[in-house]
């Protein structure tokens, strides 16, 4: 038979104390339960509206099996082509032309605010009549791109939607169009908070021109243009619109990204796992841009 | 003002809390005369006011409430799936697709209601009814899982004035199947020497998207005698020469349609209602999609309604007539739903003859009645309206299948990734060659057909 010493007995007692006081603080008790109070609401929202669906998600989509049928499914490997297309090729197309024009919209002039103003007008539009438009424009029957094409030079256009790769560039053609402004916007936001002193600066030192750009904005704006390209390839990778309204996934389901197979896998084949471990199967992607852009926010606390 | 402090707190969130469970019985109770119900949204406005009134005139007689939501028929089949995935479901879904209803009875996901169908299945057309005795991979059975309401077959609409403009004659309509189709290139051809730059003789779906595609092949394949693809015991005859050759003609004659430039370039990527419009925008002369809603779009524009034929189906090439597939549409009890009892006594109401009958046709016939004494008896179905009459005759008096869904659901999953139009599809596009993608899709179909074993009664 053992017999507990008096340490052993006061031991858990000790630890259990320190640990109510880390848990407590400096609070005194009847504090404590109104912080509690006060936290409770916050938490259940937080479980109810973050963990809960994420939660949920992840449990819908962690089958193993589930990632062979949609390894074993052609369309997906399809899918992943065109989502890493999509992704390399749209959003640095579009954050480059932002970061020119951004540079254009800094002119001075009434002209160019006023072009700025009608510039962003495709961003504050909703996306949805816009997208029906640019597929309406582009039918290869009777849209009013192959009608001018017949009208000016008596041919007839190309099937803009009927093949792969005109479908797939008509669909980044959209988002970059939609997208372009939102990000030129906050570029211009970025160039108009490099102190002017600067600038000067380098004027009288003989840098106008391509060489300020080079040596004063560019270096200035890089952190900020690596993070809104973060931000775009993790919206982007999510974005549904620009490819169910321009091609809607087709023709022959050959335009789908993994945003639009989700729903494809999950509806039309009402299969909502399968849909929902399709966009999951982003996540080995998605993660570390989160993750390098938490960091890059962290650098971006003591530049601009 | 009451000052709040701690124990007030505690004990007004208890006062609060016993309330609620004091109260909860009673609330239960209120709610077990109200069914929570979907249903399809219709093409036309009529269609939702007839379900209103019948909605409203089983309210008053019953004392129950129904609580109903019109939905797209879209956004319904991802609501529907939502619900029953997540198993928060309403009392009772209308399934607008013929693909869902098949794969959620395999899964057990609905309530049995043979009581309801039992008393009326008599009066229903015979070779429709299969399509709501759906088999449960669970009990090994097949049971009544839906309660019929609409029979849908797929009927074709033609220009009429286009066939005229074109040098044609609706009187000369070709009697057998790829004569019928000829009948169209012709036409064509008159149309572009007329002036018309963009017109097609031919329309229908050629895409990977959607029920319309399926129901396309499916029409062709039994034209050329492949009827047998999956027999009603759920078996899938793909090692059949005939059925492989009816497959290989079908693919051979809609990619040539579509190669030699007879069929819209865009149809490979149409959505749903893409190819009504395209054929209310007067792109093609002739247009192959399910129901009459093309012709029901424009009950109000009288020039243009009167100017379109609605046809059935040719006669096959060898002079036999072809079985329509038709579909039964109508709601569904999701297994999990609170007021079954209300429920099944609302879907009881609805099909009885003569409240569906008024239904119906206050839809203005949209969907045909699949109850044929009354199609006979009733003036509406037959003779008040030509393309009525055409449709009615070929959905519930003429020859009829049920769609293959019925038989196997695995055959909604080849349907749902479109393997035989894709087929289709690479051949006119990708210059694949006929015999390698028939060979194709039907392995792919055997895969799938694996995975949905059916116990032979």
């Amino acid at each position: 038979m053992t017999t507990a010493s008096a340490i052993d007995i006061g031991g858990p007692a000790i630890a259990r104390d320190s640990l109510w006081r880390t848990l407590r603080g400096s609070l005194k008790s009847s504090e404590y339960v109104w912080a509690l109070a006060f936290l409770v609401p916050y938490i259940a929202v937080f479980f109810v509206f973050v963990v809960y669906p994420a939660g949920y998600g992840m449990w819908l989509g962690s089958k193993p099996s589930l990632y062979l049928d949609l390894l074993s499914d052609p369309i997906y490997q399809s899918t992943i082509v065109n989502t890493v297309l999509f992704l390399g090729i749209a959003v640095n197309l579009k954050m480059f032309c932002a970061l020119l024009l951004s540079g254009f919209f800094m002119r001075p002039g009434w002209w160019v605010k006023g072009m700025l103003m009608i510039f962003v007008l495709p961003w504050a539009v909703p996306a949805l009549p816009e997208f029906i438009s640019i597929h309406w424009m582009l039918n290869g029957e009777w849209g009013l791109l192959n009608n001018v094409f017949y009208a000016l030079f008596n041919v007839d256009g190309p099937s803009w939607l009927n093949e792969r790769w005109l479908a797939l560039g008509s669909a980044m053609y959209a988002h970059i169009w939609k997208n372009l402004p939102f990000w030129t916007i906050i570029l211009l936001a970025g160039r108009m908070s490099i102190p002017t002193e600067i600038r000067d600066a380098a004027k009288v030192d003989g840098a106008t021109g391509i060489r300020s750009f080079l040596y004063i904005s560019f270096p200035l704006l890089a952190n900020l243009y690596l993070i809104c390209t973060l931000l775009s390839t993790i919206f982007t990778l999510g974005d549904f619109n620009s490819v169910t309204f321009i091609s809607g996934g087709g023709p022959a389901n050959s335009t789908h990204v993994l945003a639009t197979l989700g729903i494809r896998d999950a509806f039309d084949l009402a299969n909502p796992r399968l849909g929902v471990a399709a966009v999951m199967s982003a996540l080995p992607v998605m993660i570390p841009l989160v993750i390098i852009l938490m960091r890059k926010l962290k650098t971006a606390e003591v530049q601009l | 003002m009451a000052i709040l402090t701690r124990r007030s707190v505690v004990r007004g969130s208890l006062g609060l809390i016993a309330a609620g469970t004091f109260a909860r019985p009673f609330i239960a109770n209120a709610a077990a005369t109200t069914a929570e119900v979907w249903f399809a949204q219709g093409f036309v406005p009529e269609e939702d006011a007839a379900f209103k009134t019948m909605a409203a005139a089983y309210e008053k007689a019953s004392g129950n409430k129904i609580d109903y939501s019109l939905i797209p028929f879209a956004a319904l089949r991802q609501k529907a799936i939502s619900a029953i995935t997540s198993g928060v479901v309403p009392d009772m879904i209308e399934l607008a697709d013929f693909q869902l209803g098949p794969l959620q009875a395999w899964d057990d996901k609905l309530t049995d209601v043979s009581d309801v169908v039992e008393p009326v299945k008599s009066q229903y057309v015979q070779g429709a009814l299969p399509c709501t005795y759906l088999y449960n991979s669970v009990t090994k059975k097949r049971g009544y899982c839906a309660i019929p309401m609409k029979i849908a077959a797929v009927p074709f609409h033609i220009w009429k004035s286009l066939v005229e403009k074109g040098g044609g004659k609706i009187a000369d309509l070709p009697k057998t199947w790829d004569a019928f189709m000829d009948f169209f290139k012709p036409v064509q051809k008159g149309l572009r020497a007329a002036g018309m730059r963009n017109v097609y003789g031919m329309g229908y779906q050629l895409t990977a998207t959607g029920v319309d595609p399926i129901n396309t092949f499916n029409a062709w394949m039994i034209a050329y005698g492949g009827q047998g693809l999956i027999t009603p015991d759920g078996k899938l005859h793909s090692d059949d020469p005939h059925i492989k050759e009816a497959v290989i003609k079908t693919i051979v004659n809609l990619s040539t349609a579509f190669k030699d430039g007879y069929v819209p370039p865009g149809c490979v990527n149409w959505n749903d209602a893409d190819d009504n419009n395209a054929f209310h925008s007067k792109l093609m002369v002739m247009d192959f999609d399910g129901t009459i809603s093309t012709e029901v779009a424009l009950y109000h524009e009288k020039e243009k309604y009167d100017d379109i034929l609605t046809h059935g189906l040719p006669l096959s090439n060898e002079g036999k007539e072809l079985p329509s597939q038709v579909n039964l549409f109508g709601p569904v009890i999701p297994k999990g739903a609170k007021n079954v009892a209300v429920a099944k006594e609302f879907g009881k109401y609805m099909i009885q003859p003569k409240v569906l009958n008024e239904y119906l046709k206050a839809g203005l016939g949209r969907w045909a009645l699949p109850i044929p004494e009354i199609v006979k008896s009733d003036p509406f179905w037959l003779k008040e309206d030509p393309h009525r009459t055409a449709y009615t005759t070929q959905s519930v008096l003429a020859p009829t299948m049920p769609i293959y869904e019925a038989y196997n659901p695995a055959i909604a999953q080849v349907g749902a990734e479109n393997a035989f139009m894709s087929a289709v599809i690479a051949v006119m596009k990708d210059g694949a060659k006929p015999e390698a993608e028939a060979d194709k899709a039907l392995k792919r179909a055997e895969t799938i057909f694996a995975k949905y074993p059916i116990a032979s009664s």
